[in-house]
């Protein structure tokens, strides 16, 4: 309902940078993840855009207009909390209704939307509940029903589900999404866990340092990661340091270690320091057919896949294989390490070198 | 219409100028009306330093009357302190550590001389343990203490005991005590384990309790007054704030200027107080206590058997032989015969004088206190905030007494406010504001911001925000706060004395009452002051029982 702009927005606390000239577009109805490692400045991003905390320079802009220094309440963007803040005060629909009773809507008219919202999360019958009455699962659906049930045209989530253990996590991602669906709000939804945003957002904003660093569809972060950091951190990659040979159907680089691997093709000057990296799950074990030799180190089983470490020239690398091959392999075995060159990414050698542009804080 | 006036309210609370424009408004009030009269008997000082000195500083006579008295208070507040933390450690100890029957009733004791108004007290001290000159002595006095410096230590042990214990308390009950398990697995001994483990953590809690109890003791009046008198000393023997007093009742230096030794004692109890609590925060928090130091034979040995259990008799017998016992002696005065002819109308008018006092003062110390308590708690980052977070604790530590002749002479002196009542009301308003602030500020740092960032972003404007979220949640809060301000105006006699011996509160009649010789009619007063006071501080704890802990 609402398109949200981002421009250029920066924030500093002292010396750090919480948002460093950040720039996003957020399309009507659209569910989209800001997905960074800790400390990448993305709830302090989300506050912002609630209209909580003032950005230093730039502006937020909602269908565009200049919202920047627009009063939260005003704004129309119900924040969803990690801790959820229900009001402790007050049972689940005095929480719920809370939105609608503040803007003050007409009583009965506002109570329909509750009770309707309520059955919506599976909550009509613990009304008169008091937040700490309820599980974490049912406190978090209280919290969505009430940012759902204020008449919100934007709805930020910021890590709504990092406090629910493992399975309800799953589940209730997707009742999130198909809720904020229904209801074609537009989400901006935070979060740090990479599998979780792949599987709930329309797009991925990938964040660092206080900067998005790559905007896509999940498959085209995954995919086609623009830069070695978003290759590792959304899905793990190996990468090899190395130098660009040549370049036509495919690319060839002449790594570290002396051998020539081929990746997908690229821009890049023969001759250029460059990165590969492949995602550790279309590394392939083969018995020849490959780019260079290796030796089994250890081998996890993880239930569905299983993780193999390799050894090759005094370097580790990782592949993930379904576990049907769990068999083929045992620690000492000679392996084969290999990958379709389509699959590999080459990148320019970053300015401050590999190690700190994977750093994770 | 009520209703549209809060929306009204509502609606300007959303706009930023009018946000900081109100708090402005508020930080304004707290330095003009709090600060700046309760310190300015030091400007006052500056200014006319040639005429003091030529009236008071220069009259060796006068300065020997003025430094003894405040040697004498700064000598008794840190020997009742020392004493409160001895025997408050193993007291917070038992209230935090261990479970038994009849807590609840020993947790309610411990806070007894909170709700007892000082000037009861020092009465029932004097006819306890003191030789009362003219005062009818109720069957059951020892009167065995002749030495009135110990009888006013006596007195200030009762009234500072609970700070120290609820302090102590307060911290030891956020020390888990699975550190000290984890020691004691190690191989310390219980002792060894609570000192070595459990004494260095809460050492935040001995600075409050230290703070507290000597700041308490430095700046009590009536009961000490009250005691003094009683036992015939009112004008040989003088603490700094008493001297005051007597000085006040014309008890002292008839041909001297008053208002000059008054000012000067006054200035030295504000900057020795500020000084000597500014020592004690820094060199109790850098100072190093041996802990690490261990002897395992003598703390073993000191850990079994029947040593422990002597430090618990020890506690109980410390509790009802010196706090509880004196503090009710009081009541045997119903067993006096009373004397023929009884006039209840003065004791009625001061209760309504005290009354009307308290009430106005309760509610400004609400409406202008919340404000400065939500600026305070919420603005952290805001190096205003933080100054005048550390200004709020100066009224606390001001001696009432000094508080209040500052206070009357800065608004005397510009001929800005001259009537009595309101000047006694200003001056209580004074150092009941930072007990306000200090509660509800520290209730709301408890609150999470998100409850507040949520109702904001549902819609709610910032006043709507702290009507329908805040206040529900830090209500308890704001009524203790409101409470103990009521209570402290009720029983405060050092500000009003200071302000005037004329305003006719219940402290100051009963004084009145004891330099008449009228003891009959004084012990029932306070007797009834006591009966007041104790429904407020009952009311006091349900409250916070029924609402502590719900959230």
């Amino acid at each position: 309902m609402t398109v949200v702009e981002l421009k250029g927005l920066s924030k500093r606390y002292g010396k750090t940078i919480a948002a460093d000239g950040m720039d996003l577009r957020v399309e009507e109805g659209e569910y989209i993840c800001i997905l960074g490692p800790t400390g990448a400045g993305k709830t302090t991003a989300l506050k912002m855009i609630a209209g909580l905390i003032d950005p230093d320079s730039g502006k937020i802009l909602f269908d565009g207009k200049d919202y920047t220094r627009v009063e939260p309440e005003a704004r129309e963007a119900a924040l969803l909390s990690q801790v959820y803040s229900l009001f402790p005060h007050l049972d689940v629909n005095g929480n719920v209704i809370y939105g609608p009773r503040i803007r003050g809507w007409e009583f009965q008219q506002a109570q329909d939307i509750v009770d309707n919202m309520l059955e919506m999360v599976h909550l009509n019958r613990r009304k008169d509940a008091l937040p700490r009455e309820l599980s974490g699962g049912m406190q978090q659906r209280t919290a969505l029903a009430r940012a759902l049930a204020s008449g919100s045209k934007v709805i930020l989530l910021d890590e709504p589900l990092r406090a629910l253990d493992a399975r309800l996590r799953i589940e209730l991602r997707r009742e999130i999404r198909s809720l904020v669906k229904a209801l074609g709000i537009t989400a901006i939804h935070v979060t740090h866990d990479q599998e979780e945003a792949m599987v709930i957002a329309d797009r991925v904003a990938v964040m660092r340092y206080g900067k998005v660093v790559q905007v896509g569809t999940p498959k085209e972060v995954f995919d086609t990661p623009v830069s070695p950091f978003v290759a590792n951190f959304v899905g793990q990659s190996n990468f090899f340091k190395g130098r660009l040979v040549s370049n036509g159907d495919y690319t060839v680089v002449e790594n570290d270690m002396g051998i020539n691997v081929k990746a997908r093709p690229c821009q890049l000057p023969v001759g250029s320091e460059v990165i590969v990296a492949i995602k550790v799950g279309n590394t392939q074990l083969r018995t020849e057919e490959g780019f260079f030799l290796g030796r089994v180190e250890r081998i996890l089983y993880e239930g569905v896949t299983i993780h193999i470490d390799v050894m090759a020239n005094g370097k580790l690398f990782s592949a993930k294989l379904p576990n049907r091959k769990y068999e083929e392999f045992s620690p000492g075995d000679e392996v084969v390490v290999g990958w379709s060159p389509d699959e590999a990414t080459v990148f320019p050698m970053p300015e401050q070198g590999l190690e700190e542009e994977l750093r994770l804080e | 219409m009520p209703m549209s006036l809060t929306k009204r309210i509502d609606d300007l609370s959303s706009r930023r100028d009018i946000r900081s424009g109100w708090f402005g408004i508020i930080t304004l009030f707290f330095l003009a009306f709090i600060i700046l009269p309760t310190v300015y008997v030091l400007i006052f000082g500056i200014m006319d330093f040639q005429n003091l000195s030529n009236m008071v500083l220069d009259d060796p006579e006068v300065m020997s009357l003025v430094w003894g008295a405040v040697f004498t208070s700064f000598s008794l507040a840190l020997i009742v302190t020392i004493i409160d933390l001895i025997v408050g450690i193993p007291m917070a100890w038992i209230m935090v550590r261990k479970q038994f029957r009849g807590k609840k009733l020993l947790d309610t004791l411990i806070d007894m001389p909170l709700a007892f108004p000082t000037a009861a007290l020092g009465f029932s001290i004097g006819i306890f343990w003191g030789l009362p000159v003219e005062a009818p002595v109720p069957p059951g006095a020892l009167g065995i203490v002749a030495s009135p410096y110990i009888l006013i230590m006596l007195l200030h042990i009762i009234f500072t005991y609970p700070y120290m214990v609820r302090s102590l308390s307060a911290i030891l009950e956020q020390i888990d005590q699975s550190y000290e398990e984890a020691g004691m697995t190690l191989g310390a001994s219980r002792m060894t384990a609570a000192r070595t483990i459990t004494l260095p953590l809460f050492r935040a809690g001995l600075i409050t309790g230290f703070i507290l109890c000597f700041a308490r003791s430095l700046s009590e009046t009536g009961g000490t007054f009250i005691a003094l008198i009683t036992v015939g000393q009112a004008d040989k023997f003088f603490t700094g704030p008493t001297l005051i007093a007597a000085l006040k009742n014309d008890l002292v230096l008839g041909t001297t200027d008053v208002e000059a030794v008054l000012a000067v004692v006054s200035i030295i109890l504000i900057i020795t107080a500020i000084i000597f609590l500014l020592i004690i925060k820094f060199v109790l928090g850098r100072v190093g206590v041996p802990f690490d130091k261990v002897w395992p034979r003598w703390e073993r040995v000191l850990s079994r058997g029947a040593v422990p259990k002597a430090k618990d008799v020890v506690s109980f017998v410390w509790l009802f032989a010196i706090v509880i016992i004196p503090s009710f002696f009081i009541f045997a005065y119903l067993l006096v015969p009373s004397p023929a002819d009884m006039d209840w109308s003065g004791l009625l008018d001061a209760l309504a004088y005290s009354f009307m006092v308290a009430g106005v003062v309760t509610l400004a110390d609400i409406v202008l206190g919340v404000p400065l308590a939500l600026y305070i708690a919420r603005h952290k980052d805001k190096k205003l905030a933080q100054a005048v977070d550390s200004l709020v604790n100066i009224p606390l530590i001001v001696p009432t007494t000094a508080l209040g002749f500052s206070l009357a002479l800065f608004w005397t002196t510009q001929g800005l406010v001259t009537n009595l009542t309101v000047l006694v009301i200003m001056a209580h308003i004074a150092f009941t504001y930072p007990l306000v602030v200090r509660n509800v500020a520290g209730a709301v740092m408890e609150v999470d911001p998100s409850y507040e960032e949520a109702a904001r972003t549902l819609g709610a404007k910032p006043f709507a925000t702290f009507r329908t979220v805040l206040f529900p949640i830090v209500r308890s809060a704001v009524l203790a706060g409101a409470i103990l301000a009521f209570t402290r105006s009720l029983g405060e006699t050092g500000a009003t004395v200071a302000v005037s011996p004329d305003a006719n509160t219940v402290p100051v009649y009963i004084i009145g009452l004891m330099n008449t010789g009228d003891y009959y009619l004084a012990a029932v007063s306070a007797m009834v002051l006591i009966m007041v006071s104790f429904v407020f501080m009952f009311g006091l704890r349900y409250v916070i029982r029924r609402e502590g802990g719900t959230y």
